[in-house]
C-alpha cells in the first residue's frame, strides 16, 4: 500500500500514533528524571543532618580526643545492620563509630578538605549499596594545636531505588491509560470530523444510483464550494442532458414533415422532374434542421466553471474571417468597446452566438455594420446593427421567437437566428431587435454577468 | 483553370471532380493531407479546395504549411461541421472562403469562379475585356453580344488568358493550367490553339487580342472592363 491510497481517518490516526508515544515518552522520561534527582538531594540533606547531630553531641578534649557525650537521636544508628551508619576516623585510625556499623566493613573514602561534603556509593560485600557523605572538620585546642577529623555518615540506597521503581510503575501506567484513551477520543474526534465527507461520498453514491438529484445543502463551509461546485457541474450535465435529450426528439420529430412530403410526392408524383425538385427542396429542409438541432445539442450552456473567455478576441476573429469572405462587399465595420470584456462561457458557443449574428448583418448590410460592448451593472450588452434593409415588422417578432422550431422560422434569415436565439436562451440572456438609425437591423443581446 | 480538390470521402471527391470538370476546369483530387500539401506545392493551381478533416495532415495543417510555403491562391475550405469556431480557425490559418457540406455544386462553384477572379483583380462575375466577355458560369464566350463557339482546349485557354489579361503568361503556364496532369504536354500545341483562338475571336483581324513576345510567352492586350 503506498502512502497515496491511504484513507484520510488512516493518515490521521497514523500520525497520532507516533506523535503520541513519542509525546508521553518524553514526559515520561524527563518527570522519572526530575523524581530522581530529587529523591537524591533529599538523601543528602538527611546525610548532612545526621552530620550535623553527630556533630553537636561530640566532645573534643584538649589532647585531642573525641568523645560522644550523647545518645545520638536516631535509634537506627543503634540497631546493628539497620541500613544507617556513623564513623568518625582521623587520619588511617577509626575513633568512633555507631552500633549499627559494628561488622559492617564500610571502605572509607579520603578525608576531604575541612568543611566539604563528599559523597560516593559505597558497595559492600553484600552487595548492598549505601550512600555516604564524608564530613571533614577541623578541631582546635587551647594551645593552637589542630586535629582533623572525617565524619561519615552511610545510608542504604534499597529505599530510594525502591520508591523510584514504584514512581516509575505508577508513572508508566497512568501516561499509558492517558495514551490509550487519549487515542480513543482522537479516533472519535476523527469520525465525527470526518462525517461530513461520509455523507458527501454515500449522497454522490446515491446521485450515481439515481436517488438523488444533487448534494444536500446542510455541508459545513470548509466544504461549501466543492459541494456548491459539485451542484453546478451536475446542474450543467442535467440540463445538457435536457438539451440533448429535447434536440434529439426534436430533430426526430421535425425530420417526419419533409420525410412525409416526400414519400408523399414519390407515391403520387408521375414526373421525374417535378419530383427531382420536391426532392432537393426537401433534402435542403432535412440539411438545414440536423444543422440547426446538432447545433443545439453542442451547445453547452451557462456554466461558472467555465473559464473566462475574452468577448473582444472572438469578435476580432470573427470580424477578420467575415471581411475575408465578404471582401467584395467592401464592408466598414466598427467595433467599439471601452475595454475588453470576459464572460463565463464556452468558447464554442460563443464563436457561434456572435458569428451567426456578425454574419447575418454581413450578409444583409449595404456598407456598414457596428459592433458595440457595453458593461451594465447585471449584464453584457452586445449590439451589432447593419445599414441594411433591416427586417420587415411582422417578420420580427417571427425571428427571434424562442423555442420556435425552424421549419416554421422566416426562411433567409431563420437558422443562424433561430441558432444564436437557443444560445442566449442557454445562457439565460436576452435578444432585441430594434431598427438602427444606419437603416438596418439592430439585435441587442444581454447576457448576464455570472 | 487548374483547381486542386483535397477531398478523402471518395464519392464526394469524385462527384465534385466530375463536375468541375464538365465547367472545363483541370482538376487534381487528392485524398489525404500529405499529397494535397505535395501537390499544393509542386503545382501551380488557380483555387484549392480542402475538406477541414482530412487523414494524416488537417486541412488546417495543411492550409498553415502551404501559406508558409509562398503559396497565395485562393483555397476554399469544405467542413462537415459547420461551427464558426473551426470556419474561423480555418480562415484564420489563411483560407479565403469556406462552405459547409452539404452544400449545392453550384453554390461551390460560383465560390471557385469568384475567388479565381477576386484573384486575379476581377469584381465582376463576367469577364470583360474590349469587345469579348467570358461568363465562367456558363462558359459563354461573347464577342459583341455575338457568341463564339470554342472547343474545351480553346476555351480553357481564352479563360486563363482573360483572366490574367495584361499579364505575360508563358508556354509553361499555360500548359500547366490547360492539360490534366497525366495527359501528354506538347508545349507547341499551345502554338496552334493561340492560332486557332485568334481566328476565332479576330477573324477580320481588326483587334489583335492575343500579341506573342517572342521567348516570352503570350499576353492579352484587351483592356480590361471591370
Amino acid at each position: 500500500m503506498t502512502f497515496k491510497s491511504l484513507s484520510l481517518t488512516q493518515r490521521l490516526l497514523i500520525a497520532v500514533g507516533f506523535v503520541l508515544p513519542a509525546f508521553l515518552g518524553l514526559s515520561a522520561f524527563s518527570l522519572n528524571n526530575a523524581f530522581q534527582a530529587s529523591a537524591e538531594k533529599a538523601q543528602q540533606k538527611r546525610l548532612i543532618n545526621y552530620v550535623y547531630t553527630i556533630l553537636t553531641t561530640a566532645d573534643f578534649r584538649e589532647n585531642g580526643v573525641l568523645i560522644l557525650s550523647d545518645i545520638l537521636a536516631e535509634p537506627l544508628f543503634y540497631i546493628p545492620h539497620s541500613g544507617l551508619y556513623a564513623q568518625i576516623t582521623t587520619g588511617n585510625e577509626t575513633v568512633w563509630q555507631s552500633p549499627s556499623s559494628l561488622g559492617v566493613f564500610i571502605a572509607l573514602p579520603k578525608h576531604p578538605d575541612t568543611s566539604n561534603e563528599y559523597y560516593s556509593t559505597i558497595t559492600l560485600n553484600s552487595g548492598v549499596k549505601l550512600l555516604n557523605l564524608a564530613y571533614g572538620i577541623v578541631w582546635e585546642n587551647d594551645q593552637g594545636k589542630e586535629f582533623e577529623f572525617t565524619i561519615n555518615v552511610s545510608e542504604d540506597l534499597d529505599d530510594i531505588e525502591q520508591q523510584a521503581a514504584e514512581f516509575q510503575r505508577s508513572l508508566w501506567y497512568w501516561l499509558g491509560g492517558t495514551g490509550l484513551l487519549l487515542l480513543i477520543i482522537q479516533a472519535l474526534i476523527l469520525r465525527w470530523g470526518l462525517q461530513p465527507l461520509h455523507n458527501m461520498s454515500s449522497e454522490l453514491n446515491a446521485i450515481e444510483k439515481g436517488d438523488r438529484q444533487r448534494l444536500s445543502r446542510d455541508y459545513p463551509k470548509e466544504l461549501n464550494q466543492l459541494t456548491r461546485n459539485i451542484n453546478t457541474l451536475l446542474d450543467h450535465e442535467q440540463s445538457r442532458h435536457e438539451r440533448y435529450k429535447n434536440s434529439l426528439a426534436d430533430l426526430a420529430h421535425s425530420l417526419k414533415t419533409p420525410l412525409a412530403v416526400f414519400r408523399g410526392e414519390l407515391e403520387r408524383s408521375e414526373s421525374i422532374l417535378d419530383l427531382k425538385e420536391m426532392g432537393q427542396e426537401q433534402l435542403e429542409r432535412i440539411a438545414s434542421l440536423v444543422d440547426y438541432q446538432l447545433q443545439r445539442a453542442a451547445t453547452e450552456g451557462q456554466s461558472s466553471l467555465l473559464a473566462p473567455v475574452s468577448l473582444g478576441t472572438i469578435i476580432d476573429k470573427i470580424l477578420n474571417s467575415l471581411d475575408k469572405v465578404y471582401r467584395n462587399k467592401q464592408i466598414i465595420h466598427q467595433f467599439e468597446m471601452a475595454q475588453d470584456v470576459y464572460i463565463h462561457a464556452d468558447e464554442g458557443d460563443m464563436y457561434e452566438l456572435l458569428g451567426n449574428l456578425l454574419e447575418n448583418a454581413y450578409k444583409y448590410c449595404v456598407k456598414r455594420v457596428n459592433v458595440v460592448i457595453q458593461v451594465k451593472r447585471k449584464v453584457i450588452e452586445i449590439l451589432i446593427e447593419d445599414d441594411g434593409d433591416g427586417i420587415p415588422a411582422y417578420a420580427q417578432a417571427n425571428i427571434i421567437e424562442r423555442g420556435k422550431r425552424i421549419d416554421t422560422q422566416v426562411e433567409g434569415q431563420g437558422l443562424g437566428l433561430a441558432i444564436a436565439s437557443d444560445i442566449i436562451e442557454a445562457y439565460q440572456g436576452e435578444i432585441k431587435l430594434e431598427n438602427s438609425h444606419l437603416g438596418g437591423a439592430r439585435f441587442i443581446v444581454e447576457l448576464p454577468r455570472r | 483553370m487548374r483547381i486542386l480538390v483535397i477531398e478523402d470521402e471518395v464519392r464526394l471527391r469524385e462527384q465534385v471532380s466530375q463536375q468541375l470538370r464538365k465547367q472545363h476546369l483541370i482538376v487534381d483530387a487528392v485524398a489525404d493531407g500529405e499529397e494535397g500539401l505535395y501537390m499544393g506545392t509542386e503545382y501551380p493551381y488557380d483555387v484549392a479546395i480542402i475538406d477541414l478533416g482530412l487523414p494524416l495532415l488537417s486541412g488546417i495543417d495543411v492550409i498553415q504549411q502551404l501559406r508558409q510555403r509562398g503559396k497565395s491562391f485562393p483555397i476554399l475550405i469544405l467542413t462537415a461541421r459547420g461551427r464558426w469556431q473551426d470556419k474561423v480557425e480555418g480562415l484564420d490559418a489563411g483560407a479565403d472562403d469556406y462552405l459547409v457540406k452539404p452544400f449545392h455544386f453550384e453554390e461551390l462553384l460560383a465560390r471557385v469562379n469568384a475567388l479565381a477572379r477576386r484573384a486575379s483583380g476581377w469584381a465582376d462575375s463576367i469577364l470583360r475585356c474590349g469587345p469579348l466577355s467570358l461568363n465562367p458560369a456558363s462558359q459563354q464566350v461573347n464577342k459583341n453580344d455575338v457568341a463564339i463557339d470554342l472547343t474545351a482546349y480553346e476555351y480553357r485557354l481564352l479563360h486563363f488568358l482573360m483572366l490574367h489579361a495584361g499579364e505575360v503568361l508563358s508556354k509553361t503556364e499555360l500548359t500547366d493550367h490547360i492539360y490534366e496532369q497525366d495527359q501528354d504536354r506538347d508545349s507547341n500545341v499551345i502554338e496552334v490553339f493561340i492560332k486557332r483562338l485568334r481566328a476565332k475571336l479576330d477573324p477580320d483581324k481588326t483587334i489583335n487580342p492575343i500579341e506573342t513576345l517572342r521567348g516570352r510567352g503570350y499576353r492579352l492586350t484587351l483592356p480590361r472592363d471591370i
